[in-house]
């Protein structure tokens, strides 16, 4: 549907990108109660793995085995979220961590599901464009909902000050416990939906920097509003494309005007400049990490800029 | 044949002690999980094979560049990545060393390439028969240089003044800050303190597994985590003998029971730790709330 007006390339950029949105959320939840996860990658692997061996190994329908990947992720996640309640801050951390860690060896010694080899044959799905869509789309209506809840300002309190919370009669140990859960159904979805568009995983595809990857986009696009998620999901993964796009322009520039000295060399650090592959790629986004936690801490898009944002808007209509 | 294993558990866990180390230190003066300090690990193995391979020189050569290297790679963190970065949001400085530890291993790749490179041999590798045990001149070497680092830096942190300093910033910012320590100045020595030791352990991984590659950082961080936890946060005595401890466990549970098992020992050790004894073995030196 979606997908046939698009030809491949851009299709399968989209959906990686739409997956990596949903993932943000997936990191959103708990990080509105205050729980910092770093292994938001772990339950995409629980759901990823679940699915593949629903639809590969039983044929099971592909929305059907994205719902148990889902629900599975899910219950994992209040297990592990039952413990994490304990404790906070770096010991939170090194809990997900951990946790996620302990996934991919599992998912290397265990030779149902590929072992070593990794899961091959995954059926590919050609509607996982639509699919990726709506769920964003449903993601952002639900904690949009959530924002304008009571749930969603006990959540702030909780985030603010967990003690005054409770105080003030919140069941925190239920909200931090329901976000976190929350947060593992999300990622279990975005790994299935990865599983049924790469149709291979194995033991690293979910390692540790894809956990930091997702804290990322969060902490880019802004972790105080529901927009951030995808928003800084949209910029970092559309950083690359807009760089790569720019050289396809350079190619443009008759070659008459750069076959002499000064020239051919400015032309060719240029092209070299803007070829994106991963290494770069991953060294712009280090740096843009480092300045945005010097000069934009809380993010791309907070509270109050969506505000003003919303403001000027009345005001430019009144006008 | 358990000595033996006893042996390379030792080798392997004087370097995740060497990293632990520098987790630690950092960890007590700033309250800062310092992800980068894997890839320090990293570079300051790649410092010492171009001193090797292409500057000529022998081993204790590539060992104190790659200590330098590291040592001003530490200072570049502090001033890259801490002191600009707000301490009021506590996810800042973690996330912008998270940043940096991107840069530097993506820079590594870039530079280095991505394929593991193979380390020269830098010592006559000779075997010593001690009773059952078999001991190369290579592993002596490498407990050797472990061992009088760490009874160098115990002194150092016990007996010297600056040493009280990192204690008492460890033990309480603020305080210490009152009584007149001047604790940027300490947050910068434990920097360059604890980069090059992790710059040496890098080096010394090198001659033990005779290759490095820039993926090696986050493998050590990790580790280096999970002892610096086991030892209890801002301890360093104890992030010596838990990296000792984690040594033997990994390579005791890779001998008897199986390789692909090892790394599953060292997470389920970590996650039973946080959860039932956060202060580690040997007692946290930090406020850090739970």
């Amino acid at each position: 549907m979606l997908g046939e007006m698009l030809d491949g390339y851009t299709r399968s950029l989209l959906i990686f990108a739409g997956i990596n949105a949903i993932a943000a959320y997936s990191f959103y939840a708990p990080y509105k109660t205050g729980q910092v996860s770093l292994g938001q990658a772990g339950f995409m692997a629980v759901g990823a793995y679940a699915s593949a061996v629903l639809t590969h190994k039983f044929g099971i329908p592909f929305a059907a085995a994205v719902v148990f990947g889902g629900i599975l992720s899910g219950v994992i996640g209040v297990v592990v979220g039952f413990p994490a309640l304990r404790i906070k801050g770096i010991y939170l951390l090194l809990l997900t961590l951990g946790f996620s860690e302990i996934i991919s060896v599992i998912a290397l010694s265990w030779d149902y599901i590929g072992g070593a080899q990794g899961f091959r044959g995954i059926p590919f799905n050609q509607y996982t464009l639509d699919y990726v869509v709506g769920i964003i789309v449903v993601l952002i209506l639900l904690f949009a909902r959530i924002e304008r809840s009571s749930l969603g300002r006990a959540m702030d309190s909780i985030h603010q000050d967990e003690t005054a919370a409770e105080v003030m009669g919140i069941d925190v140990v239920r909200i931090k416990l329901f976000a976190f859960g929350l947060g593992a159904v999300i990622a279990g979805v975005a790994g299935a939906l990865y599983a049924h568009q790469a149709t291979y995983i194995d033991s690293s595809t979910f390692n540790i920097m894809v956990s930091v990857e997702i804290l990322m986009f969060v902490v880019v696009g802004g972790g105080s509003t529901y927009w951030g998620p995808v928003f800084g999901a949209a910029v970092l993964n559309a950083i690359p494309e807009v760089l790569r796009s720019l050289r396809d322009w350079l190619e443009i520039v008759p070659v008459a005007w750069t076959n002499f000295y000064p020239m051919n060399r400015i032309y060719d650090s240029l092209h070299d400049f803007l070829d994106f592959e991963n290494a770069k790629r991953l060294i712009a986004f280090g740096l843009i990490l480092i300045l945005m936690m010097i000069f934009r801490p809380d993010g791309l898009l907070t509270r109050d800029s969506l505000h003003r944002l919303r403001f000027w808007h009345r005001k430019a209509r009144h006008a | 044949m358990i000595y033996q294993q006893l042996i390379n558990g030792l080798m392997l866990g004087a370097s995740y002690s060497l990293v632990a180390i520098g987790y630690t230190l950092i960890f007590g003066v700033l309250n800062l999980l310092y992800f980068a300090h894997g890839e320090v690990f990293m570079i300051g193995a790649f410092v010492g094979l171009y001193l090797v391979t292409l500057g000529g020189a022998n081993i204790y050569v590539a060992l104190l560049g790659a200590m330098i290297a590291c040592a001003v790679l530490g200072v570049i963190a502090v001033y890259v990545s801490v002191r600009p970065v707000s301490k009021d949001r506590p996810l800042a400085p973690l996330i912008s060393t998270i940043g940096l530890t991107i840069v530097i291993q993506n820079l590594a790749i870039y530079i280095f390439g991505g394929q593991q490179v193979a380390f020269p041999d830098t010592i006559k590798e000779q075997l010593y028969h001690i009773g059952p045990v078999t001991i190369s001149s290579v592993q002596i070497f490498i407990l050797a240089v472990a061992i009088a680092l760490m009874v160098l830096l115990w002194l150092f942190i016990e007996r010297t003044k600056m040493g009280r300093a990192i204690r008492a910033t460890a033990e309480n910012h603020e305080t210490a800050a009152l009584l007149g320590v001047d604790v940027n100045r300490v947050v910068l020595v434990t920097f360059i303190i604890g980069s090059g030791i992790a710059g040496v352990a890098g080096v010394l991984d090198g001659i033990k597994n005779s290759g490095i590659s820039p993926y090696m950082g986050l493998g050590a961080a990790v580790k280096g985590l999970i002892v610096m936890l086991l030892g209890g946060l801002g301890n360093v005595f104890g992030a010596m003998v838990a990296g000792l401890l984690l040594g033997m466990i990994e390579i005791l549970s890779s001998a008897y029971i199986g390789t692909t098992e090892r790394d599953f020992f060292s997470f389920a050790i970590l996650i039973l730790i946080l959860l039932y004894k956060p202060t580690g073995l040997f007692g946290t030196r930090t406020t850090e709330e739970r």
